[in-house]
């Protein structure tokens, strides 16, 4: 059914496509006009030079490692919260709290109502797209974590919050699309946290993807994944994008149980190690995913966003997932893999 | 009736200014290579002495280290012990914060100290008495993994408590008045009720003169409120964010045991209406029959900025005061 859209949509991809999945580490230079900037010793403007410069060379970089669909590498985010709040009306920065061991980011406060306004990306999109003849994927963070990622201080609940910013997001996805994005990525790690608030998420999700003429993925990581599948599946996307490695393949036992019944975007690289997998593991994942899901759903990706790594290891690992994709692609029909009748149920 | 505020475990350990940030810093350039084990000790301790101080300048009665040396509630107890391995990254509950998976690949021995030179260092440098907290056996085995599937849940949970009873008995010996035991899995889990109690009695029989406290948070304690009440632990310390029922269930059930009321919300900026908050922690505290009950937040307050967390403690002295009729 996905194929069938992404060609509706003329976009010719090969078996197991390789993407990244959203944010990529800053280059050393990136991060020396970061510092520069914030010592108020360069201008907005030459800021905005150097994430440009930043945005096309991991572009040539994704291109010369042969990925199928491009990322900007979100050069110019801070955070995937934050920096939608900083251009949204109604929040408030707010300080820094931790997510994991010496990791921080900014959460911030929603203080007043959420209004849609400017397009936040949808600049940044087409620069990156000009660049490249590969699509490049917008991506935008979802309404349910923005709201469970900051803090609430002006809706009388979270679902009123989230709803209130399922509208922003949509109004974002449409500049996106009318910009001539045609694969929209809309991030929602935070869904597996509350499995009694999955409703609202994909009522969330609906409000954002529903009749707009785009393949939309979305991606969940880090959660109690036993407790939303498969009702996650109702979610208004065509594309599940998984954090397989971290998690040691750990779903794969409920896509036996319940066939996954969407293309999935699958995680053959730890994004939270410094250890740089090898093709060999890397394909060793992917071959063991395959042997319950089906070849032609199959996209094949780091299990999350690499910002936390460095360059080089980020690359080495792309590199990983490139080279795991060619390798099984290159068995085409030969390698034996599930259609959606030889399930058992 | 004696009223305390209570810190109620962690404490940001990142703030806004340079002295705040720097153990981020230090542990940055640690894995650069560029500083030392012995570095990295001291600027924790250098945090923790922040993490005291503002709790001091809040006027809170009891405080904690603020669980500065802890990269997270897991895997800071669990990785230190025998026959358990950390593996990858998990969601801590319904938060954005991700700690370590306990990977148990054997017996669970303990075979050094888990936090108690921890409490001694702080509880030595501060004017206020220091509470340890613990993680619980349950919570501890309900986020582990088994490697070959041969641990039975009971076993993991015991296991875990044999090590934790024994830091107890470290703790209680090394002067701690108050130790709390923290339970977030436990709410959620109705049908292992008599399974942590037994696991809890553990602990509860090596505390020595200490007071233990149950913490249970992060789900609604209210349908399992009357079963907590039969623990062996002195004093209960209650989330009341996922409770809208539990102040009415105190009312009508009352309590044997101390009660922590931990009715402002460790996990949002927005301050509470001091005058119904207080209303409604009088009408509870009618119906406790312990002679001391205690005020503190929902859950830690590492999940708030530090500029907001010091807000937060602030508050809750003012309610204090409000509740005990004195001017804020």
């Amino acid at each position: 059914m996905s194929r069938s859209k992404l060609s509706e949509l003329r976009v010719d991809l090969p078996l197991l496509p390789t993407t990244a999945v959203g944010s990529l580490p800053k280059p050393e230079a990136l991060l020396k006009a970061r510092a520069d900037f914030a010592r108020g010793n360069i201008s907005h403007e030459e800021l905005r030079e150097a994430e440009r410069a930043a945005v096309k060379w991991w572009i040539r970089k994704q291109e010369e490692l042969g990925l199928d669909v491009l990322v900007d590498g979100e050069m110019y985010r801070s955070d995937m919260v934050a920096y939608f709040a900083e251009h949204l009306s109604g929040f408030e920065g707010g300080g820094l709290v931790r997510s994991y061991g010496n990791r921080y980011y900014h959460k911030p406060i929603i203080v007043g109502e959420v209004i849609p306004g400017d397009p936040i990306t949808v600049e940044w999109w087409s620069y990156a797209q000009g660049l490249t003849a590969r699509p490049v994927k917008g991506v935008l963070t979802g309404p349910y974590t923005l709201m469970d990622w900051s803090f609430n201080e002006f809706y009388p609940s979270r679902r009123e919050a989230c709803l209130a910013l399922a509208a922003a997001v949509r109004q974002e996805a449409e500049g996106l699309i009318g910009a001539g994005c045609k694969i929209v990525q809309i991030d929602e790690p935070a869904i597996s946290a509350r499995p009694e608030e999955l409703a609202l998420a994909i009522e969330a999700m609906k409000i954002v993807t529903s009749d707009l003429p785009a393949y939309f993925i979305t991606h969940i990581c880090y959660g109690d994944f036993e407790s939303i599948y498969p009702k996650m599946l109702d979610l208004g996307v065509d594309n599940f994008d998984l954090e397989m490695s971290n998690s040691r393949a750990g779903l794969l036992p409920l896509f036996r149980k319940t066939p996954f019944t969407k293309d999935i975007s699958y995680g053959v690289v730890d994004v939270h190690s410094h250890l740089v997998e090898g093709p060999a593991v890397a394909e060793e994942r992917l071959r063991h995913g395959l042997e319950v899901l089906p070849l032609q759903n199959v996209w094949v990706d780091p299990d999350c966003g690499l910002k936390t790594r460095t360059v080089e290891e980020a690359i080495a690992k792309l590199k990983s997932v490139v080279q795991a994709a060619k390798a099984l692609r290159g068995y085409g029909g030969q390698i034996s893999t599930p259609t959606r009748s030889s399930f058992s149920p | 009736m004696e009223l305390l505020t209570l810190t109620h475990s962690g404490y940001p350990r990142i703030g806004d200014s340079a002295d705040e940030q720097a153990l981020r810093r230090t542990i940055a350039q640690h894995d650069r290579g560029e500083r030392t084990d012995a570095d990295v000790r001291a600027a924790e301790n250098q945090l923790v002495l922040l993490a005291l101080e503002d709790q001091q300048k809040a006027g809170i009665d009891i405080l904690t280290d603020g669980q500065i040396r802890w990269n997270d509630p897991v895997s800071h107890l669990a990785g230190k012990l025998q026959g358990v391995h950390t593996n990858g990254l998990l969601r801590f509950f319904d938060t954005n914060f991700y700690f370590r998976q306990p990977l148990v690949r054997g017996r669970i021995e303990q075979t050094q100290p888990l936090i108690v030179e921890e409490f001694q260092w702080a509880a030595h440098r501060s004017i206020q008495p220091v509470k340890p907290v613990v993680t619980g056996p349950y919570t501890l085995a309900s986020l582990s993994i088994c490697d070959n599937g041969s641990a039975n849940k009971d076993g993991l949970i015991m296991g875990y408590a044999q090590a934790l009873a024994a830091e107890v008995a470290r703790l209680a010996s090394s002067g701690a008045k108050l130790i709390q035991v923290d339970e977030p899995a436990l709410p959620r889990h109705p049908r292992d009720m008599a399974l942590a109690r037994e696991a809890l009695g553990l602990i509860a029989s090596r505390k020595g003169q200490a007071e233990l406290a149950l913490a249970v948070y992060f789900a609604d304690a209210a349908s399992v409120y009357v079963e907590l009440q039969a623990f062996p632990v002195q004093t209960l310390v209650l989330d009341f964010t996922y409770s809208p029922e539990l102040p009415h269930v105190i009312e009508k059930e009352g309590s044997t045991k101390a009660i922590g009321f931990g009715v402002l919300d460790g996990r949002n900026t927005r301050l509470e209406d001091h005058a119904s908050t207080a209303r409604s922690i009088e009408r509870m505290l009618a119906r406790v029959e312990a002679e001391r009950s205690y005020l503190t937040t929902s859950c830690s307050l590492e999940y708030l900025p530090r500029d907001r967390a010091r807000l937060k403690l602030r508050h809750l002295t003012s309610l204090k005061k409000s509740i005990l009729g004195e001017a804020p």
